[in-house]
């Protein structure tokens, strides 16, 4: 079975009290923050490790962007990903459906049995690049998969509703998956793991080896312009002694109704 | 890897577990290694761990979450170590840490032991806080930037970022000046020690940290090194040499102590209280320093020194050790380490419990707390008795 996983790299905002957003007011201030893979394509690349784990999957990670982007693809690879493959094009400021011609163009070129994608970016957080790519590839998919299981020609899936229900499907394959959060529990990938994988071929290609022209990523979605909310009503700060604090404490909740 | 292939093959199965790795070196009970005490579970002292590796690597047991749990409670604090009786003493802790680094190499080590190191690796810190403010702590001192001056102050991560941490980075800092040491700080330059990373088995990352120290220490010119933290001393002066570290290494108690006797540091204003000392594993049983902290206490007017039943190669770790001063598995229960620890300090009826450690010094001072001791006993850095003393507090 041949399974694809399409990777980001996103910047670790956590450790810092705000984002920036920078002069051109469509992008966050970079410069000061560390990249790392997104958090939701983790789990998306612990399900297909998984997969190969109990059975014989080969297992392809994908990603388009910039050279600096190879360190997302090295993670994959030390995480049991046979194949890395990038698409040299940096594409920070194109829209989802670019992005997704881009993908589904190399993943065509791929086989695939199934394609994992993380449900969201951390940094954009549209939710929407899986979809479009399954829509384009033609085949079906699944959003917000909690859990997953492999059949012959199938998989069964469980998908994360309001309040906690859950939907369960069985797909056929070859299908599309967006991968939940909290799916499994991501392993750690060792800095010797990630040196071992730098020792792995990274394959490489551009946007017109894929048959794509400007035109077809051209954008149907132009971002306007990021700024941040209006700030809302003032937080009230509880200071005291504790036995006071908790007793105002205590009474803000009853008041809302909530204790 | 199977246990064939474990560095310690040959020399695991002679653990018996005769469990004498629990003991104090007085013999007052069976508590002095902290995962057992806390948890009160012979899997959970260094012999039922060593039985649990060799379990785990002759595929007679699988791995779960709770054994790499049993494991990371191992705070690296060597009372087994002092303890065990066998010729292969000088092991048992390194074979916990093969083991360790075995899960590392896996990928499964516990959820918090794996937020702990990629934090460190992206950040350089374990609380996941930018490198940018790694130097916030010295707004507002006259801390300056380290630029060739006699001593490179190394804070380290807790002393960094830790807010009460801070407070003792920025009181030693006002001691040395004081004094008339020569000393620079790295700032927002500074990167991890790696000392926990080490601990945790984690060997790539820790010797990327150590090589990453050791060449911006030798571009910078540093030949000397004061750290606030005898984490950050331990990895400096044991473990940097083999990545060509040649610089000189103290512990800041050792050069208040040189100040103290070379009559640089004046300390007659004195401090009166009766003080207990608290000795930190990573000073004391990993570097043999009992003294130094202890004649800095002594030669201070006024302090009354008195110790706690377990002190020197004996002393009761504080729980934090081995990155437990994050992921906490050790905490949550009035058995934990720190909790167990403040009482022995209250029972000597002292009113200050002096540490020379940021990482115990979190850990106990958050335990007075919850023991609910706050009236009776306060928690004070070495550097904070000195600094009152010579009025610089």
């Amino acid at each position: 079975m041949d399974v694809v996983v399409c990777v980001k790299r996103v910047p670790d905002a956590s450790g810092m009290d705000a984002l920036v957003i920078d002069a051109s007011r469509k992008d966050i201030e970079r410069r000061t923050l560390v990249a790392k893979i997104n958090d939701w394509d983790e789990y998306a690349l612990e399900a297909a490790a998984q997969l190969k784990e109990k059975a014989g999957v080969s297992l392809t990670a994908v990603t388009v962007g910039p050279d600096e982007w190879d360190d997302v693809l090295r993670r994959a690879l030390a995480m049991g990903a046979d194949r890395a493959i990038r698409v040299d094009e940096d594409m920070l400021a194109a829209d989802c459906h670019a992005v997704s011609t881009v993908l589904a163009a190399l993943v065509r070129t791929l086989p695939h049995d199934l394609v994992l994608f993380g449900a969201q970016s951390e940094d954009f957080g549209s939710g929407q690049l899986g979809v479009m790519v399954a829509e384009m590839l033609g085949i079906p998919h699944a959003a917000l998969v909690v859990s997953l299981e492999v059949g012959e020609g199938s998989v069964r899936v469980d998908r994360e509703l309001e309040a906690g229900a859950l939907e369960s499907y069985a797909i056929e394959l070859p299908a599309l998956l967006t991968i939940q959060t909290g799916v499994n529990r991501p392993r750690y990938i060792s800095v010797g793991g990630i040196r071992r994988a730098m020792k792995k071929d990274l394959q490489i290609m551009s946007v017109s080896e894929l048959g794509l022209t400007a035109e077809m990523l051209a954008p149907q979605a132009v971002l306007e312009r990021l700024e941040t909310p209006p700030r809302g009503k003032e937080a009230e700060l509880i200071s005291g002694p504790p036995e006071e604090t908790a007793e105002r404490l205590v009474g803000i909740l009853r008041n809302a109704g909530i204790l | 890897m199977t246990l064939a292939d474990y560095k310690y093959a040959d020399m695991i199965h002679r653990c018996f577990r005769c469990g004498y790795c629990k003991f104090p070196v007085n013999w007052m009970d069976v508590n002095s290694c902290p995962a057992y005490a806390r948890f009160r579970m012979e899997t959970y002292s260094c012999g039922g761990r060593l039985w649990l590796t060799r379990a785990w690597l002759s595929d007679e047991i699988e791995w779960t979450e709770h054994l790499a749990q049993i494991l990371y409670t191992c705070t690296a604090c060597k009372n087994c170590e002092e303890k065990c009786p066998l010729s292969f003493n000088v092991d048992i802790l390194n074979m916990i840490v093969a083991a360790k680094a075995e899960m590392v190499e896996r990928g499964l080590v516990p959820s918090a032991v794996k937020e702990f190191l990629e934090n460190i690796e992206r950040h350089g810190n374990p609380y996941g806080t930018a490198r940018a403010r790694r130097g916030e702590w010295t707004e507002g001192s006259e801390i300056e930037q380290y630029q060739g001056q006699e001593f490179l102050y190394y804070v380290g991560c807790v002393g960094s970022y830790d807010t009460r941490a801070q407070e003792t980075a920025r009181t030693l800092g006002r001691v040395l000046t004081r004094s008339g040491v020569s000393f620079g700080v790295l700032g927002s330059e500074e990167n991890c020690d790696g000392n926990e990373v080490n601990t945790l088995g984690e060997e790539a990352l820790f010797e990327m940290l150590a090589e990453d120290n050791v060449r911006k220490f030798k571009e910078l010119g540093v030949t000397r090194v004061v750290a606030l933290s005898p984490h950050s001393y331990n990895a400096m002066k044991n473990e940097y040499p083999r990545f060509d570290g040649t610089f000189t290494s103290f512990h800041y108690t050792q050069l208040l102590r040189d100040l103290i006797i070379g009559e640089k540091l004046d300390v007659s204003g004195g401090f009166s209280a009766s003080v207990t000392y608290h000795d930190p594993c990573f000073l004391g049983r990993w570097n043999g320093e009992y003294e130094a902290p202890r004649r800095v206490l002594r030669s201070i007017p006024g302090v009354e020194l008195v110790e706690m039943e377990k002190n020197r190669a004996g002393a009761l770790c504080c729980g934090g050790g081995g990155g437990n001063f994050y992921t906490d598995f050790l905490g949550g229960s009035e058995s934990s380490p720190a909790r167990t620890r403040v009482r022995e300090a209250s029972a000597t009826g002292a009113s200050v419990l002096a540490v020379a450690c940021p990482n115990c010094m979190t850990m106990l001072e958050d335990a007075v707390k919850a023991e609910g001791l706050e009236d009776s006993l306060a928690v004070k850095d070495v550097a904070e008795i000195v600094a009152a003393a010579c009025g610089t507090a």
